[in-house]
């Protein structure tokens, strides 16, 4: 059993998790979304990259790829939300789905990073 | 090579970055939590914007002071709690990185990796130099910015500080290496298709075998010098088809020999060096019986060539350590000495040589041979060029500087081949044709002549090459004519004609010059500039061929 393992593992299927609580739910409706689970979202997903730095073989590389394009697409929808909510002081439809939807793809990226962490640990002979 | 740097930066970073993002986040969610009071008094609770703006300049120490509205009591406990959260936090990953830009691994990635660039950038020829040292630092000086170029390699910081310090120009790059790696020979360039080769010149026979098996396996095209002395390293390197390996103890046995047996090769050999070409009794080696003190690798090659010249010799087998130990000096000259001395014959000898390892040693036994003997021709070996003026002091006749002697043979190597050939071949000649050669060159040139290389094409001598190129017929002869009054003779003289493989030494003046064909020729500066001027400008060359 691996310390690190472990620890790395949490975090990269909370990210997944965190965004996926957050994602659910209908696009256009802001109640089904909650703010606390997108920052919730955001916080454990940079620290899931920290966890992929510094890593230097082939699939540590793609990791933290999966990892920083979840962060700029998370990190977009909440600029999104406050950009829409404090400058715009429009808050449509269009934002809303414009939220939801970045997430979606964030959560794409999540998926497949922790579908390559676990592909990786079931390759490895213990 | 980059990539390093960027996965060591990143591996230290990842604990800051946990700490920031930690410690950022429990505070906005902190200060989100709790409630606060705008300005008309309305209850509110501050959105993530807010709460990230404002954490933002307080962790960083900035601080713009309480916003949007001013805190009530319950954030204010809170505020005072996570300041000194966040701002340990922040200051810790600035800590890091300072530390990590000090790094003592950081650094040294990214000095190779400048390195790296450094030798990359190199768009000349350039030789791989192993080892920094006097000798090197006399062949760079030499060669000067229009031959090749360098890279060091030495594994002695000081050393390597040393040469950066010499602001050498063109730069030379250099790094800290064992220059046995073959990383760091593949760094410094040896696959490079502007490698020329590599040089080696360490006093350690065997570690210049190690570093020329290596280059070998390294790249085959590579030219490699190696300095070698002991037959048992110069038979490997023979084997291994090294074409120039340097042996200063070779090179001393031989200049010996021929200043016996052939005055004039050896002072056209002087003169290749850069002495002048002038033939004074004082410089030449006596006729006689010669004391050798001293049978380590120097003794034996003077015996040789002492041996091939025929002169009467006797070795004294003195060893700077054992006489240390025994003396517990290497100051040369008591009584028992001195009784050595005269049983050797020293007062009916009429040269002695000094060639241990020790300098000292070698100059207080010429000395006492001197007082001895007061006509007797000493010669010194001198391993260091740090204690030259106090050989010079000494009156000694003749002092072999190995390292100097390296530097001068290993240059001429680089930058002047032909004059290189040049010697070669005129060690085959017999005495009296140097002693017509050099008469020509004194009478013609003057006492000091100086040399330069030239090869015709269209870069170096533009309309010999146009008119090789459209078919004319032309004759050294023929160049050789003042371009003032093409009746008068231009005072140069043709030493060697290189053409591909075959070698003409003092070509005749009737041969066909062809395109790509390589001279080495002696005149004066003004006259070498005359000689450039007619070979590259149209109307000079028309002129001095003599059809308008």
């Amino acid at each position: 059993m691996n310390m690190h393992k472990i620890i790395s593992g949490f975090f990269f299927i909370l990210a997944m998790t965190l965004n996926f609580g957050f994602f659910y739910g209908n696009p256009e409706v802001l109640i089904d979304h909650s703010a606390y689970e997108l920052f919730a979202a955001i916080v454990v997903n940079l620290v899931a990259t920290v966890f992929k730095l510094g890593d230097k073989t082939q699939l540590g590389a793609v990791l933290l790829a999966t990892s920083l394009v979840a962060d700029i697409q998370l990190i977009a929808s909440a600029t999104v939300w406050a950009f829409s909510l404090y400058v715009l002081d429009d808050f449509g439809a269009e934002a809303t789905t414009a939220i939801v939807s970045l997430s979606g793809g964030a959560l794409l990226a999540n998926i497949v990073s922790v579908i390559l962490f676990i592909s990786d640990t079931v390759k490895s002979k213990r | 090579m980059n990539n390093q740097i960027f996965w060591i930066v990143l591996k230290r970073l990842r604990a800051p970055f946990i700490v920031i993002i930690i410690t950022f986040s429990i505070s906005i969610l902190g200060l989100i939590l709790i409630g606060g009071i705008d300005d008309q008094g309305r209850p509110y609770q501050m959105s993530f914007f807010d709460a990230f703006y404002f954490v933002s300049y307080m962790a960083t120490t900035i601080g713009f002071g309480e916003a949007p509205y001013t805190f009530t009591y319950p954030q204010r406990m809170w505020v005072s709690g996570i300041i000194y959260m966040t701002v340990i936090g922040w200051f810790y990953a600035i800590g890091s990185i300072v530390t990590l830009i000090q790094d003592e691994s950081l650094r040294k990635e990214i000095s190779r990796n400048r390195f790296r660039k450094q030798v990359l950038s190199l768009g000349e020829s350039f030789y791989i130099m192993l080892g920094y040292n006097g000798v090197i630092k006399d062949i760079i000086n030499r060669v000067g910015i229009h031959d090749y170029r360098f890279v060091v390699l030495d594994k002695n910081e000081s050393k390597i500080d040393e040469l950066t310090l010499e602001n050498f120009y063109p730069h030379v790059p250099a790094i800290v290496a064992d220059v046995t790696n073959q990383r760091m020979l593949k760094m410094a360039g040896i696959h490079q298709k502007n490698c020329v080769g590599v040089i080696s010149l360490f006093k350690d026979d065997t570690k210049n075998t190690q570093i020329a098996t290596i280059c070998k396996l390294l790249n085959k095209k590579i030219d490699i010098i190696v300095k070698g002395s002991s037959p048992r390293h110069l038979e490997h390197f023979k084997s291994m088809g090294l074409k120039h390996v340097q042996d200063p103890f070779d090179i001393v046995s031989k200049r010996i020999y021929y200043s016996i047996t052939a005055p004039h090769i050896w002072l056209l050999e002087m003169w290749a060096y850069g002495h002048s070409l002038n033939l004074r009794n004082r410089d030449q080696f006596p006729h006689g019986r010669y004391i050798v003190c001293g049978y380590g690798r120097m003794g034996k090659a003077i015996e040789q060539g002492l041996k091939k010249a025929g002169v009467e010799y006797i070795m004294y087998d003195i060893e700077a350590k054992t006489y240390e130990k025994q003396n517990n000096t290497t100051i040369f000259g008591d009584i028992k000495d001195k009784e050595k001395l005269l049983e050797l014959g020293v007062k009916s000898s009429d040269c002695i040589i000094a060639a241990t390892k020790d300098d000292l040693l070698n100059l207080t036994l010429l000395n006492k041979a001197k007082k001895l003997n007061p006509k007797i021709f000493t010669v010194a070996r001198e391993n260091s060029l740090e204690e030259l003026t106090m050989f010079q002091a000494a009156k000694i006749n003749k002092i072999y500087v190995l390292e100097k002697i390296l530097a001068e043979s290993t240059y001429n190597y680089i930058s002047k081949p032909l004059l290189d050939t040049f010697i070669l071949q005129m060690r085959k000649k017999d005495e009296e044709w140097a002693k017509v050669i050099v008469n020509m060159l004194s009478e013609v040139i003057g006492m000091s002549p100086d040399y330069f290389e030239i090869k015709i094409n269209l870069e170096n001598a533009y309309a010999l090459s146009l008119a090789l190129q459209e078919g004319k017929e032309i004759t050294l002869a023929q160049l050789r004519r003042s371009r003032e009054n093409r009746e008068e003779l231009l005072p140069i003289v043709f030493l060697l004609l290189k053409r591909d493989d075959e070698i003409f030494i003092i070509p005749d003046s009737q041969i066909f010059l062809k395109l790509d064909d390589q001279l080495l020729i002696a005149a004066n500066d003004e006259y070498k500039n005359d000689f450039e001027y007619i070979v590259n400008n149209l109307y000079e060359l028309k002129y001095v061929l003599g059809n308008e």
